[in-house]
């Protein structure tokens, strides 16, 4: 094939494939993002293929240098150095959003919404949201899912609208949650304070260990002995209907793992009056007469939760 | 001036500073006196009789409620309680925020005891929770009241409801007559046999339902007490929840062990006062206890029939809390199921095989992790009154309270505005 071609059209899906691929590690999963680059990636292949064709002569050279051991050699390393995932390796894949300590996906289709979670090998998270007979799977509601502590405090959100401005406008709760901690963050790395002493949380009337805000000592949980309970909520809205959102949650206790769990649906959200000190509240009603179709967006939420655990092996003393 | 004269005139500074005081002292406490009742010869005398339709055992949170229900039903009725005050675990205790009134979004135990919560927060400048929302934790909905103000107002209801009210008395012996019971009950210069038709037992612990015979069950390890007190800021009832240690071990069978209980709560408490370099600022006179005995009833209400919202055939009041069992090392209360109300029959709250008793309260028929969450003073308040309506309709008709018709208690505690739970 034309050379020019070849090494243009290459070249040109490289920048494609930098784009996506950089974007795809920072940013929480999008489909359109990692499909376009697997696409892309896929015709790289083939253009790489055509490319090595054209320059196979000057290749074949190469190879007959030294050159080729040190540069397998050095990809070897990579790969097993990438592999094995030392420390220094996973901090820097902390830094994407999407191939972290927590690998998300979410998915969704025509049935509704897939999403699923995986911190680690031995616990894998799975939230199934069947559609309901007003979910429009054209024009998907936003939807969002979160983490919360017992003291309900938003811990984590494990997945927001794509759309964030309009989202949030729509997904009060959640936008409401989340703001409270993102301030709430904002101040405590300026103040050098914990989060926890940010927020204000009463130690004399709660143990201390509810005021935890990361969530890998929610979820794993970090002291299999003494696990916090957390849970995880959902809030659903069509903006095209005149309903306001509704909020469903589950409550995950380590201590008494369940497998299988149904989200209950809580309430709609509502602005109340500022509090004593002038801070935006808002609390979840129970649903009344006014809601129809926003009940009907939501067949079903299920959590599955598989948890692998490692046993000990208990020999019998024997005399 | 001399030694002597500085002396002199120190000392008169200080007699005219003392007697300018007292002057003062004196001028202020005459103007805000208070009459205690004319004493009567018959107050001094140490015997004493009593003829009731209803003699209701203890005035904690069951009891106060089934004394004005009987009352105001029209029962002659006498509440005999051994403390000073009426309230129970609400006052005496300091645990002065009951609930749970309602469930998933409506209220399901109201009447007499709902009426009481309301006047003693609205009295006190109070404001009562929304049931319309979603409480963040079930006990976001459980309503503060001032303690003080809750005991004034039971006696206030108890005495416009003709209820004759002896503190400072327990039973000491029952024993049955030919028109219901004779009961001796004792207190510190006074002796008092009532020869009542009905007799409520709302002692917590089935006391006089122990007196009589009738089985009782209770654990061999009891969940711990609560002893309530503030550290630090000044107590302001109402508002928020008191500083509390667990009391372990705490059993409130008789008088001994009542007083061990309260002996370790309050040395734990001084410590504490010690440790922490703070002011006590307030101090419940009593442990709070959550369970003692229960009867064995006509009807034993299960867990399963608590999480399953079972509606009993003779559901006299609803009840509303998870189930909540606390343990060493804390509590996890487990939550009812959406939708669900659990109910208490009638049956749970006579013991097996008995005629014209009936209990109220924390001590009735039901397994450990029902009790758990029967046991709170919202559902308590409806079996006060549920009794109250039952005891009196029994005296009245010279029957037993199993056989009052249960549209007639229906009636009578809708009439007094509690929501009674029916099939449809």
């Amino acid at each position: 094939m034309k050379r020019s071609f070849v090494s243009l059209f290459t070249a040109f899906s490289f920048l494609v494939l930098s784009i996506t691929g950089i974007i795809a590690f920072f940013r929480p999963f999008s489909i359109q993002i990692v499909g376009l680059h697997a696409l892309v990636g896929f015709v790289f292949v083939i253009l790489v293929a055509l490319h090595v064709t054209n320059n196979s002569t000057p290749l074949w050279k190469y190879l007959r240098t030294k050159m080729p051991w040190l540069t397998a050699g050095i990809t070897l390393a990579l790969t097993a150095l990438f592999l094995w995932q030392p420390t220094p390796i996973k901090k820097i894949l902390g830094l994407s959003q999407n191939l972290g300590p927590a690998l998300d996906r979410f998915e969704l289709n025509d049935d509704g919404m897939k999403y699923q979670y995986s911190p680690s090998p031995s616990y894998k998270m799975k939230l199934e949201v069947r559609a309901g007979g007003a979910y429009d799977t054209e024009n998907p509601p936003y939807m969002a899912i979160w983490l919360e502590n017992a003291s309900q405090y938003h811990i984590k959100t494990l997945q927001e609208p794509q759309d964030s401005t309009k989202g949030r406008e729509a997904l009060k709760y959640w936008d409401f949650k989340r703001r409270g901690w993102e301030k709430a963050k904002a101040k405590a790395a300026k103040s050098g304070k914990e989060l926890a002493d940010e927020l204000g949380v009463d130690a004399v009337t709660q143990p201390t260990q509810l005021s935890s805000f990361d969530p890998e000592q929610y979820i794993l949980p970090a002291d299999p002995d003494n696990p916090m309970p957390y849970r995880l909520l959902i809030e659903i809205d069509d903006p095209k209907d005149d309903q306001p959102s509704l909020v469903y949650s589950v409550e995950i206790e380590n201590w008494d793992p369940v497998t299988f769990q149904i989200l209950d649906l809580l309430g709609y959200p509502q602005q109340e009056e500022d509090d004593e000190e002038g801070k935006e509240v808002w609390a979840l009603y129970y649903v009344d007469g006014r809601f129809s179709s926003a009940l009907d967006l939501i067949d079903s939420a299920l959590l599955t939760i598989e948890r692998n655990h490692e046993t000990e092996d208990e020999s019998i003393p024997t005399d | 001036m001399d030694k002597k004269d500085q002396m002199t005139d120190r000392r008169e500074f200080l007699q005219n500073s003392i007697l300018g005081t007292a002057g003062v002292g004196l001028a202020v406490a005459s103007t805000a006196s208070v009459a205690v009742a004319e004493t009567q010869e018959s107050s001094l005398a140490p015997e004493v009789t009593n003829e009731v339709d209803v003699l209701v055992v203890g005035g904690g949170t069951a009891g106060t409620i089934a004394a004005i229900q009987a009352g105001r039903a029209g029962a002659r009725t006498l509440l005999v309680e051994r403390n000073a005050q009426l309230g129970g675990t609400t006052t005496t205790g300091g645990v002065a925020f009951p609930g749970l009134f309602d469930a998933w979004g409506k209220q399901v135990i109201a009447g007499i005891g709902w009426e009481l919560v309301k006047e003693s927060v609205e009295l006190d400048g109070g404001k009562l929770p929304n049931f319309a929302k979603v409480p963040s934790r079930h006990w976001m909905n459980q309503v503060h009241v001032n303690q003080f103000m809750y005991a004034l107002l039971a006696e206030e209801k108890c005495q416009k409801a003709g209820v004759e009210l002896a503190y400072y008395e327990f039973p000491q012996s029952v024993q049955k007559t030919d028109t219901g019971w004779q009961v001796d009950c004792v207190g510190f210069g006074t002796h008092r046999r009532v020869f009542c038709k009905q007799i409520i037992d709302c002692t917590g612990g089935a006391e006089v339902v122990g007196l009589l015979g009738y089985e009782r069950l209770r654990e061999d390890e009891r969940q711990p007490g609560s002893y309530l007190f503030q550290l630090g800021s000044a107590h302001n009832p109402s508002s928020k929840q008191l500083h509390r240690l667990y009391v372990h071990g705490a059993d409130s069978t008789n008088s001994r062990t009542t007083t061990l209980a309260n002996l370790t709560g309050r040395k734990s408490i001084l410590a504490r006062v010690r440790e922490k370099k703070q002011r006590l600022m307030h101090l419940q006179p009593e442990t709070g206890f959550r369970e003692s005995y229960r009867i064995l009833g006509e009807t034993l209400i299960t867990v399963n029939d608590y999480t399953s919202g079972k509606l009993f055939d003779d559901a006299i009041s609803y009840a509303f809390y998870p189930v909540d069992l606390h343990t060493k090392t804390g509590v996890r209360p487990k939550p009812l199921k959406p939708g669900t109300v659990p109910t208490i029959p009638l049956g749970a709250l006579i013991p097996k095989g008995s005629r014209n008793i009936m209990v109220a309260g924390r001590c009735l028929s039901s397994d450990r992790l029902a009790n758990s969450g029967l046991r709170v003073q919202a559902p308590c308040m409806g079996m006060g009154q549920a009794a109250g309506a039952a005891a009196s309709l029994a005296a009245k008709q010279g029957i037993t309270p199993k056989e009052v018709p249960l549209a007639d208690i229906h009636a009578l505690l809708e009439e007094h505005g509690q929501i009674v739970p029916k099939k449809a």
